[in-house]
């Protein structure tokens, strides 16, 4: 018979066995295609790069900023350019 | 003849050609080789596909399997386990080249909520993570656990003290309250 260390820890037994788990009715074959696979990877939610950016002011306001001083520097580049 | 030596009668019947013994092993293991896997990584769809990976596995090395050596749940919980660590591997390494590509998987958990069994289990590092939930989801043995990890099952043994240690740390505030109850409070709290 196994040695079993958590024979005395009636609490945390009783909290484990709280934990369980529903097992989704995943279909029968037995393997998603390279393509599902490749779709599931595209469809899954994943993290706003922007988001660091758009939750303080500074950011948000980088982001107003940042497009015109963009166009600002283009516009100069290209008048000195062809100057 | 209990399941477990069951499963390992369908496995020779499986390696013998009889296909349809591998349904039954799919329907007897499907469950708890993703109960194993969800609890460890709290990732739906990542524990499916790796359990479809595992059967996939059994059938391409079908003959590598020896009864001699050991169960097939063992067997087939060892499999998951490799390949569990080998994806939790490349999804870190894409998380560190392109953060915002990778999946969420990490459910927030704020201070202020009650710490939870599944939230302890999650914060518990993984090399004791594996052991407990073997242990005591999977009722497997030492040596089983020592053979799933490929660690000396000294380390089974010391993985699982810590980890019990960690998880009663964790839950200490429902520790505490379950104790106050036995003594006749209703909270640790109360004025007299």
């Amino acid at each position: 018979m196994k040695p079993n260390p958590l024979k005395e820890e009636h609490h945390l037994r009783t909290k484990l066995d709280e934990y369980e788990v529903d097992v989704p009715n995943f279909p029968k074959k037995l393997k998603y295609s390279k393509w599902e696979r490749l779709i599931h990877v595209l469809a899954s939610p994943t993290k706003d790069p922007f988001e660091p950016l758009l939750s303080a002011t500074n950011g948000f306001m980088f982001m107003k900023i940042a497009p015109i001083a963009g166009t600002v520097v283009l516009t100069l580049l290209q008048i000195f350019l062809l100057t | 003849m209990n399941l477990i030596e069951q499963i390992d009668e369908y496995m020779i019947a499986y390696q013998n050609g009889n296909d349809e013994a591998l349904e039954t092993i799919y329907s007897l293991l499907r469950q708890p080789l993703y109960s194993f896997i969800f609890r460890y990584t709290r990732d739906e769809q990542l524990s499916i596909d790796i359990v479809q990976d595992t059967f996939v596995k059994l059938q391409r090395y079908r003959h590598h399997y020896d009864p001699k050596k050991g169960k097939l749940k063992a067997y087939l919980f060892q499999i998951a386990y490799r390949i569990m660590i080998v994806k939790l591997n490349r999804r870190k390494k894409l998380q560190s080249f392109l953060p915002f590509l990778t999946p969420i998987t990490k459910e927030e958990f704020h201070h202020a909520d009650r710490m939870t069994i599944q939230h302890a289990i999650v914060k518990l590092p993984e090399k004791q993570r594996g052991v407990i939930l073997l242990f005591y989801y999977h009722d497997m043995s030492h040596e089983d656990i020592a053979e799933i990890l490929e660690i000396p099952k000294g380390t089974v043994k010391s993985r699982l003290h810590n980890a019990i240690q960690n998880l009663k740390l964790e839950l200490e505030d429902d520790f505490h309250e379950a104790q106050s109850f036995e003594r006749g409070t209703s909270s640790p709290y109360e004025i007299r």
